[in-house]
């Protein structure tokens, strides 16, 4: 264990605060603050897992997480990034991929054997015998991956979801971030800031230097400014700050979603954010370029911040003797920084050959730290920890052994792009900078800060303000929102905002591209894939010139971390390399082939930026189903419930799913189905009739009150989508149903069917204000009789008749005498809030006759005894309504109507190779075919809609949908089943309905 | 891509409280002479625009009105005009 | 052991003047229709015209799911017939292909879809596809991680079983195709972009491109959710398809969990385990026209929502990339596949909808043997565009798949 360096005013761990956690199954202590990954590098952990495919030792690189280096198991959950996990009592915590342990891994030989895998050589490989590849690709299986994951695993933890609404989103909460909440909140507006780590401050945090505090009133040290600013930013009551919040994704219209890690007072674990803003500020500021050398990526090479952070965030040094290669200021800052903390700096090697800061310079002197000019590291040595580097002149023709523990690499920095990418800001890569940055950005989105190559700090912070400012002016823009005295102040503050940071120094020329003078066989651009420079050039010599290309075959920047190692080096990797090597384009005279290795070209970004939990994606969503007013009685009835669509059903009312008993008590006597999720509408106004005319196939005008019209929607395909039934209430008024799924649809379809014609109605959907009983069988009237005054004797109300009355002068009927289930049969519906009454009259009222409830299912099996067809059962939607028989419906004579689905219907009408629907029923007494059995001979002729053994009438029957040449009765049907290995059962066909032909007992 | 749609009644929202209706294709076409080839281009063929669009949206989730919008199919945005974006 | 690294599909070259047959788009379909054109039909004077790069499109965005239990017999035979040829291309191409076959669940979350999926398994059962009929408990014990109680938006029914399918890797086709084509000839030209098809006399007569013109006499457009825009912008043929935006994702690596895809058409919603570890995820599309290829915020947390539900125990995993491509969808679910009929020597194969991969090497055959005859092979009558104003909708899916006020 390494002593802490306990007094730092920087650190954001307490010392004193100690906390133990299992790591392999031994205790461990750290301390309050500390992430998984500083808590066990305290504990003298350096190898933290093993790579993918070669299986080599990682360890600390960045302390971001931006690669797979240190994603360990932590209680159950794998792949969780150490460094961005706070430690916590009684945290279980183990290594990943490692057969044995990351100290000593029994696979740690295959990172010999790289020669074995270049490039793409999954795909040359162990397909020839093709019998090697089945067994080839379970060890390939038992390979790849990281963690493990039991398939009962249960997530444990909390896990919320909000989506506030702001006028300014803020995204990074360092100095640019921070000056831009300020001056935006200051406007007045109502202002998030979103920070990945759980305090403020940016890369200010951690920094004491103050060498440029003369531009500041106060003379004080950086991470003092960023604390000042982050205690106004907390405390100004128009901002809400996010900490400890990775902002994930961002998106056209200034959407952004996030999610945030709860602390101790908090009540989830994880909560997304998704927030709709009216503008947004991009600070998300940088990270570092990895430096590309041999074994690059052992434990002991780090980088920067890493090691800068370590010791001033954590109080950890992170080695005794160090070796800098850099390309940044911050990497000569951090040299000096760690040597007075008491690390020895054996040198610093610099790739710039100018460009550096003086005071640090001088700073590097006085501390005799040997500076090297124009050096890098070529060659990091030590098996499983670095013990030494190689350096090099960048022209490789010197080259020097240093001892050192601690190898700190940094080749320059790269912009955080992706949050302005993934709101579609086009990149271009900027030779000053030697960055990607935005050519044209989303609309109402402002970039600040370091992001933009800035890196005096008072540039950064004045940045941030201005962007602060734009956005507040994008909300003041918008419509009726502020005065135009307000806007022009805020434009005039802008315009001496932006005058005042011309006078600043503007964006830093960015390092270089440079790679040590090496052959690349164990120089890895990406860490979590393995991928090498030598893999990279292997991959451009088979002609892959596109990085985007080149990612997919090597696989560079799709693990883990995605492009957070990669990113920048690819790109600019690869166009070093195209343009060097010419044989990639033979002659020609195209320049659009010649400017493929010109310029670097980005990868792209994808969401999410930061890997997200599945648990917290999905937040608190919970089930929501809708219920009839009577669920609760059906449900003490014994109902069975299905969910149907967006209802809960009840489909059986008892454990026989054949229904023989609620059948039966139909037939014979009198049963009730709750049959409130039917779609109800009531449309009236001037235009009201003309609108039923467009929409149903019927002529509507000939709806008499008093009586049922039964008739049917089409689409304009002749197709049918809906069925039901249209009373007249009044002149141009009437109550209508549609079918439970058309509910939902209806009022936009007549809308939509209308939108040119400017006509004059009301149309109100009913459908969960009102409710339906259907009480049917031979007892059905005996049973209705009892409970009102009304004459409903078959000549008062007979069949396909409508009639209003009120029950105990109280509950108004409208009652419809139909017979869906063949019986006797009444419908009545009634304001849902009456429901529980009547249902309990209706069954107080029907106990002499033993009335019986009914389910879905039962009512399914009565009306195909009948042969009245169910949509979407007997129909597809390629079904038109002459397939189903139902031409009876349709009226040719309205043609003024311009009804939907007449056009396609008489173009159809004389084609006969149409399926028709026919009654079949089972040869000698056979069983009924299954739904969805085949009609077949030597092709498929058909299916079978609904079949079922039926108790009334003793046989086997159904109906099917069939080509018209087997639509005769009498033709003999074969059927193919599912596992009917070719038996096939036989059917004929018959007329339809299969009972009560005649309708007598429905009508009378 | 997060789109909002502007509902001529209800203002700007999120684009999820819409049905999309289809390309405009204007009125259905009249009846007499109508052949089987220009009432399939009505109902089904569409000119798959990678650009702007004159389009049928409903408010499904809102006042249920049906209405046109211009929209960027490439950018899935909202836009002003046929000319905006262009 | 693997030789000096030359270019795959060949070295970069001029554009020629002139083509026996120009193919529109470098995806999957025109590379295996280039491929089939030259092996079975001896056409080798081909050129492929791809304005960003091969695999750019479709072919490298699909979780790169096979199977052939479609609904119909004119679609079933198609897709047997293309999984089938997986292992004979690997051994052809010389390139593995990584056919995974893990079979297919396809989960059903009620009554009605049980009988749906019977329809479907008799069809393939018919057409000698094998393809079963699960309880709940069957599937469970085949994917342990399921979630079969009761208490989720929709429980789990049962599910189909349709062991031949599996999954392919996608790039490897667009490479192996590639290899394979440019080895007998063809030229792949990429960062070449098709702005007009010429033609005289209602022939087809030359392609104009950004490195200038080609003479040619058969133009075939297979571009993938382009192909109706280009389609339409440059002969004027409108067609019934809707480019929609589907997206798909991954989660971070891990060992394996899934041995099988799993997919659920009520949570709209797959999953299947990559070589490489990840969950890959998707079927979500937004139902409206898009050419975006940006994912969105709802859909990603909608993916997490039904996961939660059905395979719980994902929750401990992480999204690490969402990415998106275009399906052009027809309105009954299957393709057009089409030729010499509006304008002589242009032919069409789009329309593929979310199918395109599944389907790429078969239509590659069947495309190249029309183009080289001229005639419809009967495989792919059906598929012919007047099927819509006859009438005649495949019935690939029971319901119409539209973009207009819903019905």
């Amino acid at each position: 264990m390494i002593t802490r360096i306990n007094q730092l005013p920087t650190l954001r761990v307490d010392p004193a605060n100690k906390v133990v956690f299992d790591y392999k199954g031994k205790d461990y202590v750290g301390v309050k603050g500390d992430t998984v990954a500083t808590a066990l590098y305290h504990n003298g952990v350096r190898i933290f897992g093993r790579s993918l495919k070669y299986h080599r030792p990682r360890g600390l690189y960045s302390l971001d997480g931006e690669c797979s280096n240190t994603c360990m198991e932590i209680d159950g959950i794998p792949n969780v990034r150490t460094e961005n996990t706070l430690v916590k009592q009684g945290m279980k915590v183990k290594e990943q991929n490692v057969k044995g342990s990351a100290e000593n891994d029994m696979m740690g030989f295959i990172d010999k054997l790289d020669w074995m895998m270049p490039a793409g050589f999954y795909y040359k490989t162990m397909h020839k015998p093709a019998s090697i590849w089945p067994i080839a690709m379970k060890q390939i299986r038992k390979a790849a991956g990281l963690g493990v994951l039991s398939p009962d695993f249960e997530m444990p933890g909390k896990f919320d979801q909000i989506f506030p609404s702001a006028d300014v989103v803020v995204i990074g909460g360092g100095p640019a971030g921070m000056n831009a909440a300020l001056a935006a909140a200051d406007k007045g507006l109502r202002v998030i800031i979103m920070e990945s780590r759980p305090w403020l401050g940016g890369f200010f945090d951690y920094r004491t230097f103050d060498y440029k505090d003369a531009q500041y009133k106060n003379s004080k040290p950086l991470y003092s400014r960023a604390r000042e600013l982050a205690s106004k930013v907390e405390s100004h009551a128009n901002i809400r700050v996010f900490k400890h919040t990775s902002v994930v994704g961002t998106y056209t219209n200034n959407l952004v979603t996030g999610f945030q890690i709860g602390g101790d007072n908090d009540k989830f674990n994880e909560r997304y954010i998704e927030i709709r803003a009216k503008s947004v500020v991009v600070a998300a500021g940088c990270i570092e370029r990895p430096l590309l050398f041999e074994n690059n990526e052992r434990p002991g090479v780090m980088q920067v911040a890493c090691a800068h952070r370590l010791a001033r965030t954590y109080g950890i040094l992170a080695g005794e003797k160090a070796v800098f290669s850099v390309g940044h200021d911050l990497g000569l800052e951090a040299a000096v920084d760690l040597f007075d903390l008491g690390m020895k700096i054996i040198c610093v090697a610099d790739v710039r050959e100018d460009g550096q800061n003086p005071y640090l310079m001088i700073e590097l002197a006085k501390r005799n730290i040997p500076y090297l000019k124009g050096w890098v590291a070529s060659e990091a040595h030590g098996s499983k920890r670095v013990n030494k580097v190689t350096m090099t002149t960048l022209d490789g023709t010197i080259s020097r052994d240093f001892e050192c523990d601690l190898v700190v690499a940094s080749a320059g920095l790269t912009p955080i792009n992706g949050h302005l990418t993934l709101a579609h800001a086009k990149l271009r890569y900027d030779s000053h900078t030697n960055f990607f940055v935005a050519d044209t950005m989303p609309e109402k989105t402002h970039a600040a800060g370091r992001m933009l190559g800035l890196e005096d700090s008072l540039s950064i912070e004045v940045s941030g303000k201005l962007a602060g400012l734009n956005a507040a002016l994008d909300c003041k823009l918008m419509p009726q929102s502020y005065g135009n005295t307000e806007v022009d102040a805020l434009k005039s503050e802008i315009e001496s905002f932006t005058a005042q940071s011309k006078e600043l120094p503007g964006p830093a020329r960015g390092s270089k591209f440079v790679t040590a003078p090496v052959k690349g066989r164990k120089t890895f651009i990406c860490f979590d894939e393995d991928t090498t420079i030598k893999n990279i050039k292997q991959t451009i010599d088979m002609g892959f010139d596109v990085p985007e290309l080149i990612k997919r075959f090597t696989s560079a920047g799709t693990g883990p971390g995605q492009g957070g190692i990669p990113g920048h080096n690819l790109p600019l990797y690869v166009a070093k390399y195209t343009a060097a090597s010419s044989k990639c384009f033979s002659s020609s005279s195209s320049s659009s082939i010649q400017s493929l290795g010109a310029t670097p070209k980005p990868t792209n970004v994808r969401p999410p930026l930061v890997p997200t939990l599945i648990a917290t994606y999905s937040g608190s969503k919970h089930i929501m189903m809708k219920r009839t007013p009577m669920d609760e009685m059906q449900r003490a009835d014994g109902g069975v419930f299905r969910k149907i669509g967006v209802w809960e059903r009840a489909r059986y009312f008892s454990d026989d799913f054949s229904c023989k008993k609620e059948i039966e008590n139909v037939r014979n006597n009198v049963g009730m189905l709750d049959g409130s999720t039917l779609g109800k509408f009531r449309i009236h106004g001037p235009d009201a009739l003309k609108v039923l005319q467009r929409v149903y196939v019927s002529d509507m005008s000939k709806v008499k009150t008093g009586r049922v019209k039964y008739s049917a929607m089409c689409n304009d395909d002749g197709c049918v989508i809906d069925d039901g039934v249209v009373v007249k209430l009044a002149e141009n008024d009437y109550y209508f149903t549609t079918s439970t799924a058309r509910a939902g649809a209806t009022i936009e379809w007549l809308r939509y069917h209308t939108r040119f014609d400017g006509w004059d109605f009301y149309v109100v959907n009913l459908t969960d204000s009102m409710g339906v009983i259907n009480l049917s069988g031979p007892n059905a009237r005996k049973v209705l009789q009892k409970i009102t005054s009304e004459d409903v004797s078959n000549s008062a109300f007979p069949f396909s008749g409508y009639k209003e009355f009120i029950i105990k002068d109280t509950i108004p009927v409208k009652a419809m005498r139909l017979g869906f289930v063949g019986e006797l049969s009444y419908e009545l519906h009634v304001p849902s809030s009456y429901m529980v009454s009547l249902w309990n009259m209706v069954k107080d009222a029907g106990k002499e006759f033993n009335i019986q409830n009914f389910g879905v299912e039962a009512q399914n099996v009565l009306r195909m005894e009948k042969c009245h067809i169910i949509l979407g059962q007997e129909s597809e939607q390629r079904t038109n309504l002459l397939d189903l028989g139902l031409g009876f419906l349709w009226d040719r004579t309205k043609k003024d109507a311009k009804t939907i689905g007449a056009v396609a219907l008489r173009q159809a009408e004389n084609d006969p190779t149409r399926f028709r629907l026919v009654g079949f029923e089972m040869e000698n007494n056979g069983r009924a075919a299954r739904d969805g059995a085949l009609i077949v001979d030597d092709k498929v002729r058909g299916y079978v809609c609904t079949a079922r053994d039926s108790f009334t009438l003793n046989k086997a029957v159904g109906m099917a949908l069939v080509e018209s040449h087997l639509a005769k009765v009498g033709t003999r049907i074969q059927i193919f089943e599912d596992e009917c290995k070719g038996e096939l059962i036989y059917g004929t066909v018959v007329p339809m309905p299969f009972y009560d032909p005649d309708g007598k007992r429905m009508k009378s | 891509m997060s789109l909002t749609i502007t509902c001529p009644i209800c203002g700007k929202r999120d684009g999820y409280e819409f049905r999309f209706g289809g390309e405009d294709k204007g009125p259905r076409p009249e009846e007499d002479g109508l052949t089987p080839q220009r009432w399939c281009e009505y109902v089904h063929l569409n000119e798959c625009v990678a650009g702007v669009q004159k389009e049928w949206w409903v408010h499904k989730d809102g006042c249920g009105s049906w209405f046109t919008i211009h929209r960027d199919s490439v950018m899935n945005v909202e836009v002003a005009t046929l000319e905006a974006h262009k | 052991m693997f030789g000096k690294y030359k270019p795959l599909w060949g070295e970069k070259t001029q554009l020629k003047s002139s083509y026996d047959v120009v193919i529109i788009g470098g995806g999957l379909h025109s590379l295996a229709t280039a491929y089939f054109l030259a092996k079975e039909h001896g056409i080798t004077d081909v050129a492929i015209i791809e304005k960003n790069y091969i695999g750019f499109g479709g072919a490298g965005r699909n979780t790169a799911i096979v199977r052939a239990n479609q609904r119909t017999q004119y679609n079933v035979p198609l897709y047997k017939e293309a999984l089938d040829l997986w292992p004979v291309l690997t051994k052809e191409l010389d390139y593995n292909l990584m056919f995974n076959n893990c079979g297919n669940l396809n989960l059903m979350h009620s009554e009605a879809a049980m009988k749906a999926a019977r329809m479907t398994i008799a069809t393939a059962q018919f057409h000698g596809v094998e393809s079963h009929l699960l309880d709940a408990k069957e599937a469970k014990e085949l994917v342990p991680a399921l979630n079969i109680s009761e208490d989720i938006t929709f429980p789990i029914h049962g599910a189909m079983f349709h062991p031949p399918g599996g999954i392919v890797r996608h790039d490897a086709v667009v490479w192996g195709l590639a290899k394979g084509a440019s080895k007998y000839g063809v030229q792949i030209h990429q960062q070449t972009e098709a702005t007009a098809v010429n033609t005289k006399n209602g022939k087809i007569v030359s392609v104009e491109t950004s490195r200038g013109t080609i003479n040619t006499s058969k133009v075939l457009i297979s571009a993938g959710g382009y192909s109706a825009s280009l389609i339409y912008g440059m002969l004027g043929i409108k067609l019934p398809i809707s480019v929609l935006t589907i997206q798909a994702m991954v989660t971070q690596p891990l060992k394996p969990l899934l041995n099988h895809v799993v997919s659920s058409g009520a949570y709209h919603c797959y999953a299947n385990q990559t070589l490489k570890g990840e969950i890959a995820t998707g079927a979500h599309m937004d139902q409206w026209p898009n050419y975006t290829t940006q994912t969105t915020a709802h859909y990603i947390k909608h993916q997490a929502e039904a996961l939660s539900e059905f395979l719980p125990c994902l929750r401990g995993l992480r999204f690490m990339r969402i990415w998106s491509g275009l399906a052009d969808m027809t309105p009954d679910m299957a393709p057009i596949l089409d030729g010499n009929d509006q304008i002589k020597g242009f032919f069409m194969n789009c329309g593929w909808g979310y199918f395109g991969f599944k389907s790429c090497t078969v239509s590659g055959k069947y495309m190249a043997e029309f183009i080289a005859k001229g005639e419809a092979p009967d495989m792919i009558k059906p598929f012919n565009l007047r099927r819509y104003e006859q009438h005649k909708l495949m019935g690939e899916t029971a319901e119409l798949v539209t973009y207009t006020p819903n019905n």
